[in-house]
């Protein structure tokens, strides 16, 4: 049972590695604004509180729109809709990179071969292009619906990590003994080969939700992200549209793009941490 | 050799095949239909409309059965006409899209290929040293991490609007007409620059971080601690890291090309550039049902074909592969 | 590696040059003289593809009005008619209508244009389907009287339509159109057009169009008239954004986009210019009104859309959606220039404004009560009631003020849900009868309010899905329709009698309230005057055309306002 050594072994150097700690921090802090946000402010994200195009005062922190709405409502609404999307589109797309890279893994032969073809297939399409021909053509759009589309998108990075990695573990000993004493297939994924990696999951799991969230940013900066609500990618659509980059509205696009960045941008440096607490040929050079 | 892209083949053969059907069916499985949205924005008068919507509809070829519009469309396809477009009625989608390629072509090829090499040389620099990975890796993690359009929004802001320093929108100046003068062409790259740094400023942040942790991997390796127990200089050890590192870093170019194109397509709409992206936009906002689908098949095809020669190239550079099929035969 | 790195970079921009089809081009015509250059934006969203003035919708900026022009020019404002082409034309008896086309017109190749063209431009709409086609649905024969008169002979004279398409229809060249395919007259692009008008095709790429001074032009001999701007480049709206950008640095003269900001703009040192020095800046447009869809429940129930009318605040969507820019709409909904048909006694007893107790007095009244007390009524039966008012994604400004809309709704007990489909959904919904409520903008300004009634009380409602033809609510009265019918056949020159149909329409519309007018929509216009001045202006003295480029409104006296302009003389 290599279990518990090992957890303590990971926590010991979890709470040395400088650059998890920052980026968990980081991470942390924008979801607490995402949660608590929307109850500093009064307002929602479409109404009208003020006149347009004010700079950030002590009333309105963020500043006003060209039509006077109150950004940083906007802001905290919008950061809400962008972790939603980051954790079930990551989530999403991480379950079904599990699910295809495990059985690809595991079973080899033929299975590995068709399923191999799937993932190319999904892989070489550049998926926003697909996305913009169907996201296009529906008449209402929906959040849950923009994160479906994001993890049929995106998974086959995490099916082919799982996969690379399964296969590397699937020869080792302990799985032998395990289909030696007749364990169920299924039994020994869950109890053999999916506990060491965990941590792998859990990497890869933080790359599909940056993933999501940069994709879901860039639907929306299109114009095609959900027709109702607020997010941050739809925020700089707006901006954008109505000319704050002419008009000098920097308050209404900094914001957005600078949470996306520090949460994206944090997840990763989180993920590098990540990497080296379980891989120790990384943490010395 | 044979099996090898005889499978690669196949993988692209069904791709291409899955995404002309796609690409071709959504519109038509959606509410409405193109020729309403021509009507719409020709603000005819009622009686009218009547005689242009049946004389239209039969002009689109959409008063014949589905599936016979499927097989005009593949037809179509290989006779490399990808329809009319609604939007710039009736200009051929092929003649549009030709127009808008070329400054892809210009933006996209510098931007990729200058950050692959600036990424990988400074990934490289970062894996040498303590002090360089500190200072190096998180800037590039927060440059991979930067959404293309805000990076642009940024640009546009700072060095537009707020310093005069650079156009920001357009491919060049609107006083001019394209030619072989200088001062078009200066034109040209004063309204290049931005975009282009852009996408490379991005790019090369995601490079540069796959190269770093492509050659701490191969610094691990044995080789490379075989070579220093024999007292090779660290050089030598750190060149070869380097070039088997590269390899990884083709197949990775292969696979980004998909994002790439994405990101290029925000960027072209915070300029205005006029490239097949920012045309999906418009395609989109005009409801130019052929326009889009004709534009996002080209696309397709271009990234397919990509990784089809990027493949050819990695057989080329990476030996093992060879030795590899030879011993399939 | 890196040699084949750099010699793909090379190759990349060799192609990304020669692409761009460079041709070896002298400088000359690669510069256009600034003071000698007129820009213009806000039409055009797209590169210049299409020259056929037949196509409606797709024909590059300044087709009709620069290059083809029609027989009369019509001024809404002063509700006349200029002879343009034609020399004079009039009634001669209940079913003909005998035109005079003026003598010394030619076509910018030199030659003749005479009732042959104009014969024959006509008749080509019977032989194939133009947007005027179904013109001959009514319209008999025309006759060649002698060589500058024509009679046009009606089965029906539908007065009103007729005046409509004398200032629109443009007239082409039997000399080069005679001898092209119907197919390509119809739906052909017509590169390098001929046309008799004021500038010349000269060139086009992906950003804009270039016109030339044309001069031989006919009307300088004819009129005295000379158009002021050598060139004229229209540029290729790419956003918003850009058009702001480019008027603020003067390097858009004239921009007809609607950029929200701009009444603030005006005193912020940018040499800009609107029409209205003050509000509402803009001359209206259309007028923007709220489609209720009258075959469901319970927009059915004329009291119900009584206090729908009481309950929506259109002043706040003026002033704080639009600052101003656009103005509330009188109950009738008809526009400003057709006060005069406005029936105020009517408008007096039946209109209907925003008052919030009213309405929740109508509601109270007509049985309809918060019976599960969640601050909004029900139906008479107990049913919920939740209405969705649709407005396209991305019409920022419109989805504003739905949210307006749905805010004072919800005061008087309304519960109204703004939502905002993609622009083929919202479309699809209105043109299939599907929505609840919907914003909608269709009826422009025109020689006639007939225009707009037969807008409003379309009554082939069977066909509204493929003719678009209005009434999207499916208002059903016959009598209305055969008003509408009556207005047409009314003679232009007899406003007393059109008046007093017009007064019954009126008053059919404010006691059925098929429709809610909301507001005018302006004719947005910023004009910067770095480069060029006397442009129009309310202001008494000034030149009273408009400056607007979207189509169908050079031949509105937008062409008069070019011969107007002054170059201003640059330090």
């Amino acid at each position: 049972m290599a279990q518990p050594r090992k957890q303590n072994e990971a926590l010991y150097f979890m709470r040395r590695n400088a650059k998890l700690q920052i980026g968990v921090v980081i991470v942390f802090l924008f979801i607490i604004l995402a949660l608590v946000g929307p109850l500093l402010t009064k307002y929602q994200p479409r109404d009208y509180v003020a006149p347009g195009a004010q700079p950030p005062s002590s009333e309105f922190w963020f500043g006003t729109t060209s039509f006077g709405e109150d950004v940083f409502t906007q802001f905290v609404y919008g950061l809400r809709s962008t972790f939603l999307v980051g954790i079930v589109g990551g989530g999403l797309g991480t379950l079904i990179g599990i699910l295809i890279g495990f059985t690809a893994g595991y079973r080899g032969g033929i299975v590995d071969e068709v399923l191999n073809m799937l993932t190319n297939i999904v892989l070489v399409v550049p998926s926003l292009v697909v996305l913009l021909i169907v996201a296009a053509y529906l008449e209402v759009r929906g959040l849950v619906f923009e994160s479906v589309y994001i993890a049929l998108f995106s998974w086959p990075w995490a099916a082919r990590a799982i996969r690379a990695q399964t296969f590397s573990l699937r020869s080792r000993d302990f799985v032998d003994l395990g289909r030696l004493s007749g364990m169920k297939p299924l039994k020994i994924i869950f109890t053999e080969i999916a506990p060491n990696m965990m941590s792998y999951l859990l990497l890869t799991f933080i790359l599909q939700f940056g993933g999501a969230i940069l994709t879901a940013a860039t639907l929306d900066f299109i114009g095609l992200g959900p027709t109702e609500g607020m997010s941050l990618g739809l925020m700089m659509n707006n901006a954008t549209t109505y000319s704050a980059i002419m008009l000098h509205m920097w308050w209404w696009f900094i914001p957005p793009g600078l949470a996306i960045t520090a949460i994206v941008g944090s997840l990763y440096i989180t993920n590098v941490g990540l990497d080296e607490v379980f891989n120790p040929k990384l943490r010395e050079m | 050799m044979r099996r090898y892209f005889g499978r690669k083949l196949l993988i692209y053969a069904i791709t291409f095949v899955l995404a002309v059907t796609v690409d071709w069916a959504i519109p038509r499985f959606m509410p409405g239909n193109p020729v309403e949205i021509l009507i719409a924005r020709a603000g005819l008068k009622a009686e009218s409309a009547k005689l242009i919507y049946s004389y239209y509809m039969k002009a689109f070829g959409l008063n014949v059965p589905i599936w016979r519009q499927y097989l005009n469309f593949w037809i179509a396809l290989f006779h490399g006409d990808l329809g009319v477009s609604l939007w710039l009625f009736p200009q051929p989608v092929m003649k549009i899209i030709k127009q808008a390629v070329p400054y892809d072509i210009l933006l996209l090829l510098p931007a990729i290929l200058l950050s692959w090499l600036a990424g990988n040389k400074f990934g490289a620099y970062a894996a040498r040293s303590k002090w360089l990975d500190n200072t190096i890796s998180p800037l590039a993690y927060i440059l991979q991490a930067t959404p293309y359009m805000w990076l642009g929004m940024l640009l546009a802001w700072l060095c537009g609007v707020r310093l005069h320093l650079l156009p920001f929108s357009g491919a060049y100046s609107n006083a001019m007409m394209p030619s072989f003068s200088w001062s078009f062409v200066w034109s040209l790259l004063q309204h290049w620059i931005l975009p282009f740094a852009s996408l490379f400023i991005v790019q090369f942040g995601g490079w540069a971080i796959g190269m770093r942790n492509m050659i701490i991997y191969e610094l691990e390796a044995d080789y490379s601690h075989y070579l220093e127990a024999l007292g090779a200089p660290r050089k030598l050890v750190r060149s070869y890291a380097f070039h088997n590192a590269l390899l990884p870093q083709i197949t990775g170019l292969a696979l980004q090309l998909g994002a790439i194109v994405g990101g290029a397509l925000a960027t072209e709409i915070v300029f205005s550039y006029p490239g097949i992206g920012f045309l999906i936009l418009q395609a989109i906002q005009n409801h130019d049902y052929f326009l889009l689908q004709g534009s996002c098949l080209f696309i397709i095809i271009g990234v397919l074909l990509a990784n089809f020669l990027i493949d050819l190239a990695y057989v080329l550079v990476d030996p093992r592969t060879r030795v590899g099929m030879q011993g399939e035969g | 590696m890196r040699k084949a790195v750099i010699m793909l970079l090379v190759v990349a921009l060799l192609t990304g040059l020669l692409g761009l089809g460079l041709k070896p081009v002298s400088a000359a015509t690669t510069q256009f003289p600034r003071s000698q250059t007129l820009y213009t934006g806000g039409k055009q969203w797209g590169p210049p593809s299409n020259w056929n003035p037949f196509m409606t919708g797709n024909y590059a900026t300044g087709t009709i009005g620069l290059c083809y022009e029609t027989l009369f020019l019509y001024d809404p404002l002063t509700a006349k008619f200029t002879p343009w082409l034609a020399s004079s034309g009039k009634w001669t008896n209940s079913t003909t209508y005998r035109l005079v086309l003026r003598s010394g017109l030619t076509w910018s190749d030199g030659k003749a244009l005479t009732v042959d063209d104009v014969k024959f431009t006509i008749e080509l709409g019977k032989k194939t389907t133009l947007n005027f086609s179904s013109l001959w649905s009514w319209l008999t024969s025309i006759t060649k009287v002698n060589s500058t008169t024509l009679d046009f002979k009606f089965k029906t004279a539908l007065y009103q339509e007729w005046d409509n398409y004398l200032y629109n229809l443009p007239i082409v060249p039997q000399h080069i159109w005679g001898t092209r395919s119907l197919t390509d007259v119809a739906t052909g692009a017509n590169d390098k057009p001929v046309g008799s008008g004021a500038y010349l095709y000269n060139t086009y790429d992906q950003t804009k169009m270039v016109w030339e001074k044309n001069v031989n032009w006919w009307a300088t001999k004819a009129l005295k008239l000379s158009v002021a701007p050598k060139y004229i480049i229209d540029l290729v709206n790419t956003s918003n954004e850009n058009s702001l950008g480019l008027v603020l640095q003067g390097q858009e003269d004239l921009n007809n986009n609607y950029l929200p900001g701009i009444s603030t703009l005006l005193t912020g040192g940018y040499a800009l210019h609107t029409y209205y020095p003050s509000a509402p800046y803009d001359i209206a447009a259309n007028t923007a009104w709220l489609d209720i869809n009258l075959q469901k429940k319970p927009m059915n129930d004329l009291a119900f859309r009584k206090a729908l009318a009481y309950g929506i605040n259109v002043a706040d969507i003026v002033s704080r959606d639009y600052n101003n820019m656009v103005s509330a709409a009188n109950p009738t909904g008809l526009l400003p220039m057709w006060n005069k048909y406005v029936d105020q006694a009517v408008v007096k007893k039946l209109g209907i404004t925003y008052n919030p107790a009213k309405a929740k007095q109508v509601l109270a009244a007509a049985g309809y009560k918060d019976v599960n007390h969640d601050g909004y009524v029900e139906n008479k039966d107990g049913t919920k009631i939740t209405l969705k008012l649709i407005v396209p994604n991305g019409w920022s400004d419109w989805m504003a003020a739905a949210q307006m809309i749905s805010k004072s709704a919800k005061a008087v007990g309304l519960r109204i849900v703004a939502s905002y489909p993609d622009f083929n959904g919202y479309l699809d919904a209105r043109l299939k009868g599907t929505f609840d409520l919907a914003i909608d903008n269709q009826a422009n300004v025109s020689n006639s309010p007939w225009t707009y009634y037969h807008f409003i009380f379309y009554d082939q409602l069977k066909d509204i899905p493929t003719t678009q033809g209005g009434n999207y609510g499916r208002y059903n009265n016959k009598t209305a329709f055969a008003l509408v019918t009556q207005l047409d056949k009314t003679k232009t020159t007899d406003l007393t009698a059109m008046k007093a149909v017009i007064s019954k329409l009126q008053t059919i519309q404010l006691t059925d309230l098929p429709m809610i007018p909301l507001w005018y929509n302006g004719m947005w216009a910023q004009m910067s005057t770095k480069y060029w001045t006397n442009w129009p202006s309310s202001v008494a003295g000034k030149n009273h055309d408009l400056p607007v480029t979207w189509n169908g409104y050079w031949n509105m006296t937008a062409i008069l306002m070019l011969t107007q302009l002054k170059a201003v003389k640059q330090p």
